[in-house]
């Protein structure tokens, strides 16, 4: 069977009506989070998940297509449509390449993400917000910098980083889980080659 | 079915336009204070903004989303004021702790843009219908398949929460603790969460077979169910917009 390229972007119509699943599958994921009083925000575990079972061009659609719906309910999530975008495409890579393949790499590409995520978000924490994430504890973190440092930039960057590299983290280790407990006929369903186009 | 969207049913003015004119309207209040670069205009802008949210009947709709947001802006404030690098004029002193002119000039420039851009947004979200946004966008050249997606979020979403809520509620009859120390918490957020992804996943199939069977991937052209909708003044309005714009951008750089 010949391997098509993970950047096809003929798309399965099972790979299509994933979309609206990972976005559903983030926007429980934050609720629950909520329900569950947990410190972190746990939001892009659909978007990861759709990366892994369609590839990076579905995890960049999941995650743009995330932040504009998230849009309609808070404004501010447009902006950071990019980050979304730049965590399906980054996850995306990483799984096609291997690099997600066991609970020790999987660990590695949650930090990765994570870092990619920071790097991402932080010019648009200064844009928009001045650099804060309104995250109490990485909000604490930035006025102590500020107030020791002169570095905004810094400040910023590692109140977006203590916040977002452990909640990456996790929620590449919690997708990875999931995935690894997916019966093996639905991870088939994605898969874009063209033996399988048709289903059943 | 609570609907996820924020979009206000009612009759005004401001809900007869189309959602392009609405969506120029947005990058027109991003834009003009980031080319005049002045307060006054800022101010001018979040105020036709409320205005314009007013006359929608929409405003009480904003309560929750504008304390959000201010929410994170007064922190903002508290922040910049006390710990500014560049802070050097004391403006008044609480305790131990001065309150710096510079911080907060520059925490005022934040809260202007944010609120600039939250209300400009928020005129096309409360007064549009996702859907009639997504057929106008695929009527400008998007793809209807995307278009599609995008639909089908607000039907899947509601669709989710109702299994979850079930499936939490079997989870708590089977015993499951879902309240008490972070570790209990952490440890039920899997078993609520699988479930629900695992019963999505296997519903798209059916999903995908349904879309396939009716010509979801066929190339004849689409037709729409709903006539497009313009209002007389719209293509006016979009002009002057424009216009505005340009102008601003011509006075910026001969001004």
């Amino acid at each position: 069977m010949k391997k098509q390229s993970m950047w096809s972007l003929r798309l399965s119509t099972a790979a299509l009506v994933l979309i609206p699943v990972a976005v559903g599958v983030n926007y429980i994921g934050k609720l629950l989070a909520q329900l569950l009083k947990l410190p972190l925000w746990l939001d892009s575990i659909g978007t990861v998940l759709a990366a892994m079972l369609g590839g990076p061009v579905v995890g960049a659609l999941a995650g743009a297509i995330n932040n504009i719906i998230y849009g309609f309910t808070d404004p501010i999530s447009f902006v950071y449509a990019i980050t979304s975008v730049a965590i399906g495409l980054v996850v995306g890579i990483l799984f096609f390449k291997g690099y997600i393949s066991s609970w020790g790499k999987a660990i590695v590409a949650g930090l990765i993400i994570g870092l990619v995520a920071t790097v991402v978000s932080t010019p648009l924490n200064i844009g928009f917000w001045g650099g804060q994430t309104g995250n109490v504890w990485g909000d604490a973190l930035f006025a102590y910098i500020l107030a020791n440092t002169d570095s905004t930039w810094l400040a910023s960057l590692l109140d977006e980083l203590v916040v977002d590299v452990p909640d990456k983290l996790l929620v590449v280790l919690i997708s990875f889980g999931i995935f690894k407990g997916l019966p093996r006929n639905v991870v088939q369903l994605y898969k874009n080659n063209e033996k399988i186009e048709t289903l059943d | 079915m609570k609907s996820i969207s924020l979009y206000v049913d009612k009759e005004s003015f401001i809900h007869d336009f189309d959602p392009i004119t609405k969506l120029l309207y947005i990058l027109f209040a991003l834009f003009l204070p980031l080319i005049l670069l002045s307060f006054t205009v800022s101010f001018i802008s979040v105020g036709v903004s409320i205005v314009l949210l007013m006359a929608a009947g929409v405003i009480r709709k904003t309560i929750p989303v504008f304390s959000f947001v201010f929410l994170v802006l007064i922190t903002v404030v508290i922040i910049q004021g006390l710990f500014r690098p560049e802070n050097e004029t004391i403006l008044f002193q609480i305790g131990p702790l001065a309150m710096y002119k510079e911080g907060l000039l520059y925490a005022l420039t934040i809260t202007l843009r944010v609120m600039n851009i939250v209300s400009a947004f928020l005129i096309l979200v409360l007064t549009t219908k996702p859907s009639d946004l997504v057929e106008t966008l695929v009527r400008k050249g998007m793809s209807p398949r995307i278009g599609y997606v995008i639909v089908s979020v607000f039907q899947i979403i509601p669709e989710m929460m109702a299994s979850m809520s079930t499936i939490t509620d079997a989870q708590r009859a089977r015993g499951m603790e879902t309240e008490g120390k972070l570790s209990v918490r952490m440890k039920a957020f899997l078993p609520l969460l699988g479930p629900v992804i695992l019963g999505a996943l296997i519903n798209t199939k059916e999903r995908a077979l349904a879309l396939e069977v009716r010509g979801f991937n066929s190339h004849v052209p689409k037709t729409y169910l709903y006539e497009e909708k313009t209002h007389a003044l719209s293509k006016w309005v979009q002009a002057i917009l424009l216009l505005l714009l340009v102008g601003a951008g011509v006075w910026r750089i001969f001004g």
